[in-house]
């Protein structure tokens, strides 16, 4: 009951800071000169107006329930993981490659593996700094950041090097085997299954969450590391397995692009979508149901913002500023609840595990 | 060309380069010091890139535009202030949140104001033009490598002995240290924990808005979108590497300045592929943390 109830008011927070956002971004427009009540009648039409447009803003959440998620499981164990982009990067590349490689395999198979390649290869990525947080304590957000541009790079080479296709315009990979791309819901629109991969995915991280012994020591860590590690929790264990599973969940988002909406793998294709799942999680409050809401929020978003920037001029840049307003929201709550917790330090419940080692 | 040439060339890209980076770090460095990890540098840079060729096209200006990046970098570090000290809000969320704010914004008013997308780069708007110093800049070698450099570039030669001064020498140095120290006892002892933390974030702010117009107008007079990088944190990394010694952490930022001049001079000579070239400075950031994260764990033991 008291879950519910925390639930509801999160995502009653969650509405009011999405409210404000639109309302500030409302004004931004009347200052640029343009019409903001147009301006937003746009998007939604857009965003939600019939079959295809739902289908559409489905589409632009597909990738950010992913990075999402991959963001989240990081953010709950207290690490601030921004290189789910780079895991993306990575994913989608391996993911490519194992469909445009293994072309004999049937369908199924070429996908259930492409996936599983595309995740483990992105999980690996995020093992990097990973490592380098979990045994040398170098600190993950600089180092995470900076990976993100090798990745770019990297992958940018493979498409330009030693898997150059002569004669294609840009950079990418070759189509993916035509039984590996992954089945279109709507006619025009390239909504495909892998919007479902995603929703399985948010099942198994809530599942995980509350439901394993991982996700316990994620929770307990994430709450109050100094603790876990005088109970004799493995901290530095538990760090790689979070961060080898979010960048998991990031090269499954890299995959799902790949094999759903290019076929192949193209060079500088995401353009934060990693990133905008930073700002998912932390506008789902941390909890898998937020994130999902709020992926599917900046899906509309972001379809809609394409026609707004059509239709009426307004650059859909605007996106990135009620993004950062947004993400001020959160930061004031964020510090709000900080500040609750050093006034009324008798309410807050500390996990009930027993110290095992206590010496 | 010959070898001293080259080197002569490469040496004197290095400290062009290597100069956003010092100014980022210093201010940086500022934030480090009074205890406040600043994850904005990029978004301030960012932002001050973008003010000093809007305003310096407007106005007709170069100079008035670097002014007002300053101006600006500062007023933006104001508000990330006003956020984390006055809201106490989460510091790594709102940094984050200034980044944002910068790409979007940036992005968002040279399609409103300039109706350009991706790059600004107006004719009209003149970069900054190489101060000769006399004599030294013609003695041979060099004077190429350290006195044929735009303005900035010297300025940011005085940033570092003058944040080094500030810090340790005025008491509002003193005091922003004893903050970074121990916050609690500075605020027992009386200091203006408050004011001091605007203090350090906005002269950093301004240094961003300096960092930033170097970027812009300091060779070419441009903008473009997104155009830092990442360089705001890789000087960040600089101050991390130095832990918040304004020399070490400028020597850092040299570093980097050089991989970056290589980057490009290897770019033009050698058959690798240029995103490993590319790559190197992102790579070099990477192992310097480590490299400083054993020193530490060595130190106390390992």
């Amino acid at each position: 009951m008291r879950i519910l109830m925390d639930q509801a008011l999160n995502i009653a927070r969650m509405l009011i800071t999405l409210l404000l956002a639109l309302l500030i971004g409302g004004v931004i427009i009347q200052l640029s000169g343009k019409d903001a009540v147009n301006a937003y009648q746009v998007v939604w039409n857009s965003a939600f107006g019939n079959d295809r447009a739902i289908a559409n803003t489905l589409l632009a959440a597909t990738p950010l329930i992913f990075t999402g998620l991959a963001t989240l499981v990081a953010f709950r164990a207290g690490i601030f993981n921004v290189g789910v982009e780079g895991s993306l990067y990575v994913g989608a590349f391996a993911a490519a490659w194992v469909g445009f490689t293994f072309t004999q395999l049937p369908g199924t198979i070429l996908i259930s593996l492409a996936f599983v390649v595309g995740g483990i290869v992105g999980g690996l990525w995020s093992l990097i700094p990973g490592y380098l947080k979990a045994r040398l304590r170098v600190d993950e957000i600089v180092t995470t950041i900076m990976l993100n541009y090798v990745a770019i790079l990297f992958t940018d080479y493979l498409v330009n090097g030693p898997f150059l296709v002569p004669g294609m315009a840009n950079a990418m990979s070759l189509e993916v085997a035509p039984q590996a791309q992954l089945a279109r819901i709507v006619p025009k629109s390239q909504w495909n299954i892998s919007f479902f991969i995603a929703l399985a995915i948010f099942v198994l991280v809530l599942l995980l969450i509350w439901r394993t012994t991982l996700g316990y020591e994620i929770r307990s860590v994430g709450t109050n590391p100094i603790f876990s590690r005088s109970s004799g929790m493995p901290v530095g264990r538990i760090i790689l397995e979070v961060m080898f599973l979010s960048g998991f969940i990031g090269g499954l988002a890299g995959a799902g692009q790949a094999l759903g909406v290019h076929y192949r793998f193209v060079a500088g294709f995401s353009r934060g979508l990693g990133f905008d799942g930073i700002v998912v999680a932390l506008l789902g409050r941390n909890s898998p149901v937020g994130v999902l809401i709020s992926a599917l929020f900046f899906g509309a978003l972001r379809n809609g913002s394409s026609s707004m920037e059509m239709f009426t001029q307004i650059p859909r840049d605007l996106i990135d500023i009620l993004i950062a307003i947004i993400i001020f929201f959160v930061a004031i709550d964020l510090g709000f609840n900080w500040l609750l917790k050093r006034l009324v330090p008798q309410t807050i419940t500390p996990p009930t595990i027993q110290p095992s080692t206590v010496d | 060309m010959d070898a001293i040439e080259v080197l002569s060339n490469v040496l004197a890209s290095t400290l062009r380069l290597a100069t956003p980076l010092i100014l980022a770090a210093m201010a940086g460095l500022l934030s480090f010091q009074v205890g406040l990890v600043n994850i904005a540098l990029e978004g301030l840079m960012l932002t001050g890139a973008f003010v000093a060729v809007a305003v310096g096209f407007i106005i007709g200006s170069t100079w008035v535009g670097i002014l007002a990046a300053c101006v600006i970098g500062a007023l933006l570090a104001a508000l990330f202030s006003i956020f984390v000290t006055d809201l106490r809000a989460n510091l790594i969320v709102s940094g984050l949140a200034v980044n944002f704010l910068a790409a979007g914004g940036t992005a968002y008013l040279i399609q409103i104001i300039f109706h350009a997308s991706g790059t600004f780069a107006p004719p009209e708007l003149e970069s900054l033009t190489a101060a000769q110093i006399p004599i030294l800049s013609s003695l041979p070698f060099f004077g190429k490598v350290f006195f044929s450099h735009t303005p900035l570039v010297y300025v940011s030669w005085l940033v570092i002995p003058l944040v080094g001064l500030f810090l340790y020498k005025t008491p509002a140095g003193i005091h922003i240290r004893a903050i970074g120290d121990d916050i609690e006892a500075a605020r027992t002892a009386g200091i203006a924990v408050r004011k001091m933390q605007y203090l350090a974030l906005m002269l950093g702010g301004g240094l961003c808005g300096l960092a930033g117009a170097h970027l812009a107008v300091g060779d070419l007079a441009l903008f473009r979108e997104n155009m830092t990088a990442g360089r705001g944190f890789i000087a960040l990394a600089a101050v991390y590497f130095a832990a918040g010694r304004p020399r070490s952490a400028a020597l850092a930022c040299l570093l980097f300045g050089l991989f970056e001049a290589l980057q490009f001079r290897l770019q033009m000579t050698s058959s690798t592929p240029p995103q490993f070239f590319q790559m190197l400075p992102y790579v070099i950031v990477v192992l310097m943390l480590t490299l400083i994260s054993i020193r530490k764990e060595w130190k106390k033991g390992w």
